[in-house]
């Protein structure tokens, strides 16, 4: 027995239950042997119903199947399956085999297309957060005119001016990166868990990855060093009169 | 004057409203983008199934309309309790089969058969050419592509394919009579209608007297609750859905898109206030002096604050019309994106632009906007005036 | 210009001012060359002062100590007169002006001006007294640098209420009277430092105030332009304005007929010059 039925209609191991193919229709007394656990299968996340599992020989009998099944899953030896499908399918009998990693990207479909959303999404966003980090940094070391421009009145040359920001820049970066991974990890636990309760799977939804860890760095720093750069020499280009307001 | 003030302001530094007036906008644009989502999802598949106005959908007991192969056997006695019921106004069973375009080696394509009774049919809307009949079917563009068809022409079809002696149970000639926009099929799937009587004729023993889900219009709506229930306790081997049912079992499975765009669009209306109010507060530290000069030749607090909001105002109201384009033409993209979702109706639309839902998304960025400027307003009108004019430079 | 024209543009500007006092043109009784330089020019008739300083203080926090800016002021400035503060720097003269121009409030004392307490009025109260009665001229000019010399002259007028035809019209002719006429549309970084100050001292007349304060007025310009920005000070104070300026220049001190010397706070002497 599916482990919801257990909260969900109240059945305990040694219960006797009667399974019907049709409302109504006749049945056959079962006792409820196991329970078991969804698995982390992300084609049955959205899926309400309920999974039970008893003899092949007993739902055919059950459901009228007779002796038909509706697939078999094969084994073969391993670098065996490319020849063992051509096998089946020349069969006389009509059957199609596959291997089982082609109906996985047939099924995947729509995880697929959940990704490339997530993909546009994640673009778009970062989108934003570029326009709004260089925003911000125009502004704040736009506040620092007169700072630049007494610096540049004592002699500091141009470069050290762009690099000491760009510095303070990618310092900044990488101390938000560091804060933006532990956010990621505790919102990646919350939605985790939040999911799991909704649905009541194992499945785990959002997984912080080391190429992941990594990309998000990367973009983070260059995007920090980039806006730090474009804002530095703007700012590097202040003349010493901007002391006076000039 | 403020206006004057406030619009000199924002012109007086282009590069950075320029680009404070992006940022605003594509927040604006992900927020549409979010409502759009949060609302179409249910909106559009509500359009779909009162496309013909039906509002009921029966269904095997216990299944969705066709969410498994199940079917209702003696459907005709169904059918005949459903018309005793004054209430009901109209009623469309249909029966859905897997067919086969055969030709002379074999089958050359697999589509989806929809037996109909074209005068009560609610499953598509006839684009060209005449409607269901006796020895006529009618198709849509991917079925005429994979038969290799054309309006006019003949094709075989098959139905009831038993693998292991590889026969059909039904086979028939057809007149492609038109062409037609199934409501309720997958995009890019061939789908071609039929009489009922010869789909569940071609299914063999399989499809006699059965259907796989019957359509029920109600004349008045107000009814349609008190139907749905009557029909279940009189018909016990069926479910009856209404749409609010539907709707409902939907938008269950599609929970996660509404809750990204509420969490989304929550984060794109707070990036938009921090903006502005980044954006007012720098610029009004930077015009200190100026504020003080304000203030000392005599212009008041309140007219100060008014001012600075203004700004904030006129950025995120900028930003939020240049987002509302920006969010059309993105809206586009990931519906197109997400349209390729397995299992929905090809008609089902993801983003859907509601004016009114989008006036009040962007109305609150622009408001947020004001908001985040009172803040620094009140700073800069409550500057010590004497202080400030002698530490700031101005003019 | 005709004389007659000339008297209908004073009347115009200064309407206010000379409604106020029927006998503005006319010298005080006690501004007069006296003797004895460090007698007090103070007018004997307090009815007529539109300044009116008393035992006035003003101490502030630098830094955690306190610094006494004014220690026990007292003077009056009558009804159209020139009165020049001068001293060395820190010794109160801009915060002095500040006092008077409601911009700044006493420590202790009572400040009076044109009737009115400065010193009892809350920021709603002193932001319009600033706006109606006191015109500003500030060393750096503090013209907003986003505005036309015109949209300069007109925001205090913007602020008071008055339509925009009528304003346009008074800050036009504003600007012809301190010799800016056809430079309406010219931004602050398009004038030099002597027209910015003249479109300063338009600004300054707007609302017609009963009396211009001015702090260093000719601080930041050279000599040649500090000469004709005095110049249009002296025509102002003819024609029936009270003037109080801080400076150091000597040349702007001499053209006033009071000069009030200052030192750590204090009335050091306060003379009369012609």
């Amino acid at each position: 027995m599916d482990d919801r039925l257990r909260e969900d209609a109240g059945l305990r191991l040694g219960d006797t239950l009667v399974l019907r193919p049709r409302p109504g229709g006749p049945g056959e007394r079962v006792v409820v042997g196991a329970f078991t656990r969804r698995n982390a299968d992300p084609s049955e996340v959205a899926r309400g119903e309920y999974r039970v599992r008893l003899h092949l020989d007993q739902l055919q009998a059950l459901a009228g199947y007779e002796n038909r099944v509706d697939r078999f899953a094969v084994q073969a030896h391993p670098g065996r399956a490319e020849r063992a499908v051509a096998a089946v399918n020349a069969q006389a009998f009509g059957f199609r085999a596959y291997r089982s990693r082609d109906v996985a990207v047939k099924s995947s479909r729509t995880f697929e297309v959940v990704r490339r959303f997530h993909r546009a999404i994640g673009v778009i966003t970062v989108a934003a957060g570029a326009t709004f980090l260089l925003c911000i940094l125009l502004l704040k070391v736009e506040e620092r005119r007169r700072d630049v421009a007494a610096l540049k009145l004592v002699g500091v040359s141009r470069r050290t001016l762009v690099g000491a920001l760009v510095l303070e820049a990618s310092a900044v970066a990488l101390a938000g990166s560091a804060a933006g991974l532990l956010i990621g990890e505790v919102a990646a636990r919350v939605v985790n868990a939040h999911y799991q309760g909704v649905y009541r799977t194992p499945l785990v939804f959002v997984l912080v990855t080391p190429d992941v860890l990594a990309f998000a760095v990367a973009l983070s720093l260059a995007l920090g060093a980039g806006a730090g750069y474009l804002a530095a020499r703007r700012l590097a280009g202040t003349p010493p009169a901007a002391l006076f307001g000039r | 004057m403020r206006l004057t003030l406030a619009a000199a302001a924002l012109l007086g530094r282009r590069a950075r409203t320029l680009l404070a007036v992006l940022g605003v906008a594509v927040s604006a644009a992900l927020l549409l983008d979010m409502v759009m989502l949060a609302t179409g999802m249910r909106e559009s598949f509500r359009e779909l199934l009162l496309a013909r106005g039906y509002q009921l959908r029966l269904a095997p007991k216990g299944t969705l309309p066709f969410d498994s192969e199940a079917t209702v056997d003696s459907a005709s006695a169904v059918l005949a309790a459903l018309a005793r019921d004054p209430r009901v106004s109209a009623v469309s069973p249909v029966l859905g089969t897997q067919l086969f375009v055969v030709g002379e080696a074999g089958p050359r394509a697999t589509a989806f058969g929809l037996g109909v009774r074209p005068a009560v049919q609610g499953d598509y809307e006839r684009l060209d050419g005449d409607d269901v009949g006796p020895g006529r079917l009618v198709a849509n563009t991917d079925f005429l592509r994979v038969a290799g068809a054309r309006v006019g022409d003949s094709v075989e079809v098959a139905a009831g394919f038993d693998p292991q002696v590889r026969a059909y149970s039904g086979r028939r000639r057809y007149l492609v009579a038109g062409t037609a926009r199934f409501f309720y099929t997958a995009a890019g799937q061939p789908v071609a209608a039929l009489p009922l009587a010869d789909a569940q004729a071609m299914r063999g023993d399989d499809g006699r007297d059965r259907v796989s889900a019957f359509m029920a219009r109600v004349a008045d709506t107000a009814q349609t609750e008190a139907v749905r229930r009557d029909i279940e306790r009189r018909v016990p081997r069926v479910s009856a859905i209404s749409t609010a049912t539907a709707l409902a079992q939907v938008e269950q499975r599609l929970s996660y898109f509404r809750q990204l765009a509420f969490i989304l669009g929550s984060v794109s209306l707070a990036v938009g206030f921090l903006l502005v109010s980044t954006l007012v507060t720098v610029s009004v530290n930077e015009r200190a002096g100026e504020f003080a000069v304000l203030r000392a030749v005599g212009v008041s607090r309140p007219h100060v604050v008014q001012q600075v909001v203004l700004e904030g105002l006129a950025l995120s109201a900028a930003g939020a019309l240049a987002g509302l384009a920006l969010g059309l033409v993105t809206a586009r993209y990931l519906n197109a994106v997400l349209g390729d979702f397995p299992g929905l109706p090809a008609g089902f639309e993801f983003f859907v632009f509601r004016p009114g839902a989008a006036w009040r998304a962007l109305g609150l960025l622009a408001a947020s906007g004001v908001v985040a400027g009172v803040y620094p307003a009140w700073r800069a009108a409550s500057l010590p005036v004497a202080r400030t004019l002698r530490e700031e430079a101005v003019g | 210009m005709s004389d007659t024209e000339r008297a209908r543009r004073r009347d115009v500007i200064l309407s206010a001012a000379k409604d106020r006092s029927a006998a503005a043109t006319d010298p005080p009784e006690s501004v007069s060359r006296s003797a004895d330089p460090s007698v007090a020019a103070l007018p004997q008739d307090d009815s007529r002062a539109v300044i009116h300083l008393d035992e006035v203080r003003r101490a502030f926090r630098v830094g955690g100590e306190t610094v006494e800016a004014l220690r026990g002021v007292s003077l009056r400035v009558a009804r159209g007169e020139w009165a020049a503060v001068v001293g060395p720097s820190g010794c109160g003269k801009s915060t002095l002006l500040n006092l008077v121009g409601a911009v700044d409030q006493p420590t202790a004392g009572r400040v009076l001006v044109d009737g009115a307490d400065v010193g009892a009025m809350r920021d709603r109260e002193a932001t319009a007294f600033r706006l109606r009665r006191v015109g500003f001229v500030f060393q750096r000019f503090y013209l907003l640098p986003v505005l036309t010399a015109r949209e300069n002259v007109e925001l205090p007028m913007a602020e008071a209420g008055v339509g925009r035809a009528e304003r346009g019209e008074r800050a036009r002719e504003l600007l012809a009277y301190v010799g800016l006429g056809g430079r309406e549309r010219h931004r602050p970084a398009q004038l030099s430092g002597g027209e910015q100050q003249r479109v300063a001292i338009a600004r300054a007349l707007a609302n017609r105030p009963a009396l211009l304060l001015a702090d260093e007025p000719t601080g930041e310009l050279d000599a040649r332009t500090g000469r004709e920005v005095i110049a249009l000070l002296e025509r102002l104070n003819a024609d029936g304005t009270t003037l109080v300026i801080v400076t150091h220049d000597e040349t702007l001190a001499a053209a006033g007929r009071r000069v009030i010397h200052m030192r750590d706070g204090r009335v050091e002497r306060d003379e009369a010059v012609r």
